[in-house]
């Protein structure tokens, strides 16, 4: 079990090696190449200039090397820096991602306690109602534009019945202290958390209720009706607990489509997380910052892909991999 | 979802169906008997015909300026409104469809041959070559698609082909991967071993003999595949970042549409662009859906 793991997260190396040749590739085809000088600055340098900051960012050394010298310095934090405020790359990002983790992980969490709510009990009510109303909502929450369901929520509750604010994790207007300014930053992220869990609730519902149907059906959870386990039991302590296996695996892939999601929650919103920060950039041609983010962001998708693996042969023991 | 299909399709009669069941007819009639998705073609089919044969016939330029009718609410002369500049947003809804549309159709149709190509190569050869393309079908997986897509048309520019290499770019990898799947099921099998005995070539046998085998698993993931290209292209215009003004493309008219819609309550700006890509994706999901249960009858769901 061990060597599994140990070789599972080898294998993600290769990958990521293959993740960071393509970013580098991408950072070569930027205009004005790696050299991290704003255009105006090379517009008034000298040729002789130019050749001396060509020696010392070592542009004139072959590609593979500087392809070494950049992952090194991405290994080391060194991001190079914003083309636009000339702040480090690191530094800017980091400071934009506070926001995005608080949206990400209460939509994670909303997510996962209505999707295990509905799912579960659309799998004890097979058949009803409330199962063909749930799974036709969740069907319909997977084809829905999540930019214009944001927009159509705006209309209503924020231009309409005029109940919560339309943009911003603050009032502006008014410092609020205490419970009040906690009320305040709640009634800010109503809207955008629904937003952004609106597809990973409806994906993840589905498969806990397909998950649930699987473990109702099986002979184990009848021996447990049968032995007169009170039905709660069955269905939470016997059904749910086997069903969870395969939901928590989803669950976790779940993650870094959050994350990605946030740039069109943030953006419909206006709150300044990295997603945010990403679309600015993508408008000022800031592609130190731009490459930074994707890095993030693809080592997020591996790592998530690596845990729900793992975490998928840790939670059954029928899985070997010897 | 397909509850409501198997009530009403007839009880399965005994005796030997099953050899039908992989003809053409076969899956043509599972798949009619699936309502939300014979209704979902039938709605793709008109949203359609409608973007290509109408504007000419609705009477409005979609870049036609008008500023005595502007931001005016639907009616029998305006079917969707007007925008602040009065150009008649039924027109813009029609003629970004057809640029919306055409996007995701051409996408479709790039990562389809990608796929189809690194599958079947893949498959059929197996050893190093399959475990080359697999991990780069595992670095496609791992990278943000919506992320890659915006810096590389920040890159290149925004204009048609681009934007539709960028989509198609991460369109590819689950068709690649299921057609492998088949080549590497279907090359195991004696009638290629016949096939190879009276002389026939490593193409022949993988395009004419191994090919049709995989159509499947590949018309399944080629539809739910304009779902996802209209989806990421809508984005990509929703943030500003795809074709721009005056061309209208159902995302652009969404990105238009936010201060109408939050500041001044202008809805109609907002609810006719969405509803259009919302009643698309619905369909085309449920499209898949079906001819996912129709070619694999005994894989359909609850």
């Amino acid at each position: 079990m061990t060597s599994y793991r140990i070789r599972r997260c080898l294998q993600a190396v290769p990958l990521l090696l293959g993740i960071s040749v393509i970013v580098f590739a991408l950072l070569q085809m930027t205009p004005g190449g790696p050299m991290a000088a704003g255009e105006g600055a090379q517009s008034q340098a000298s040729a002789e200039q130019i050749a001396r900051l060509r020696g010392r960012y070592g542009l004139d050394d072959p590609l593979w090397m500087q392809y070494l010298k950049w992952l090194g310095g991405i290994l080391t934090g060194d991001w190079g820096a914003s083309f636009n405020t000339g702040r480090p790359v690191v530094e800017v990002i980091t400071e934009r991602l506070p926001t995005t983790l608080l949206l990400t992980g209460l939509s994670f969490g909303l997510s996962v306690l209505l999707a295990l709510v509905v799912g579960v009990t659309a799998a004890v009510r097979h058949r009803t109602l409330f199962d063909y109303v749930s799974t036709g909502l969740a069907f319909a929450g997977l084809a829905m534009p999540s930019f214009w369901f944001g927009l159509m929520l705006l209309f209503v509750f924020s231009y309409s019945l005029d109940w919560l604010p339309s943009s911003g994790l603050a009032d502006l207007r008014f410092r609020h202290e205490g419970f009040a300014a906690f009320l305040d930053r709640a009634e800010h992220l109503v809207l955008p958390v629904a937003v952004l869990s609106l597809v990973s609730v409806a994906s993840l519902t589905r498969y806990v209720r397909s998950s649930m149907l699987d473990v109702l059906g099986q002979d184990y959870i009848r021996t447990a009706r049968g032995n007169g386990l009170p039905e709660r039991t069955v269905v939470l302590g016997h059904g749910l607990r086997n069903a969870s296996i395969p939901v928590v695996t989803v669950a976790v892939l779940a993650i870094p489509e959050l994350f990605l999601g946030a740039v069109i929650t943030e953006t419909i919103f206006g709150l300044p997380g990295m997603g945010r920060l990403f679309v600015e950039s993508a408008e000022l041609r800031d592609y130190p910052v731009l490459l930074g983010i994707l890095l993030i962001a693809s080592v997020l998708v591996v790592s998530a892909n690596l845990l729900a693996d793992i975490l998928y042969g840790r939670l059954d023991p029928r899985i070997s991999y010897e | 979802m397909s509850d409501r299909t198997s009530a009403a399709a007839p009880p399965p009669s005994a005796g030997p169906r099953e050899p039908a069941a992989r003809t053409r007819h076969g899956v043509w009639r599972r798949f009619a008997r699936h309502r939300p998705a014979a209704a979902g073609l039938a709605a793709l089919a008109l949203i359609t015909l409608a973007v290509i044969a109408l504007p000419p016939l609705i009477g409005y330029d979609p870049e036609a300026v008008s500023l005595a009718d502007k931001n005016l609410p639907p009616s029998a002369e305006h079917l969707m409104g007007t925008d602040e500049l009065g150009r008649d947003l039924f027109a813009r809804v029609l003629d970004g469809g057809r640029l919306t549309l055409s996007v995701a159709a051409a996408a479709v149709g790039f990562s389809m041959v990608v796929g189809v190509a690194v599958g079947a190569v893949a498959g059929y050869f197996g050893g190093v070559v399959d475990n080359l393309l697999m991990r780069l079908v595992d670095i496609g997986y791992s990278l943000p698609a919506l992320f890659v897509v915006i810096l590389l048309v920040t890159l290149v520019g925004a204009g048609f082909w681009p934007i539709v290499l960028a989509v198609a770019m991460f369109s590819w990898m689950n068709t690649a991967r299921l057609v492998r799947a088949g080549y590497l099921s279907l090359k195991e099998q004696d009638f290629v071993e016949a096939t190879r005995g009276i002389g026939a070539g490593h193409l022949r046998i993988a395009v004419r003999h191994l090919l049709p085998g995989t159509v499947g698993p590949t018309v399944v993931t080629a539809t739910l595949g304009i779902a996802t290209a209209i989806l990421t292209e809508s984005a990509l215009s929703f943030l500003g970042l795809g074709f721009q003004p005056p061309q209208a493309t159902w995302g652009g008219l969404l990105y238009e549409a936010q201060r109408p819609v939050i500041a001044m309550g202008h809805w109609w700006r907002g609810l006719f662009p969405g509803a259009m890509i919302f009643a698309v994706v619905l369909a085309a999901n449920y499209v898949g859906d079906g001819l996912n249960d129709a070619f694999e009858p005994r894989r359909s769901r609850r």
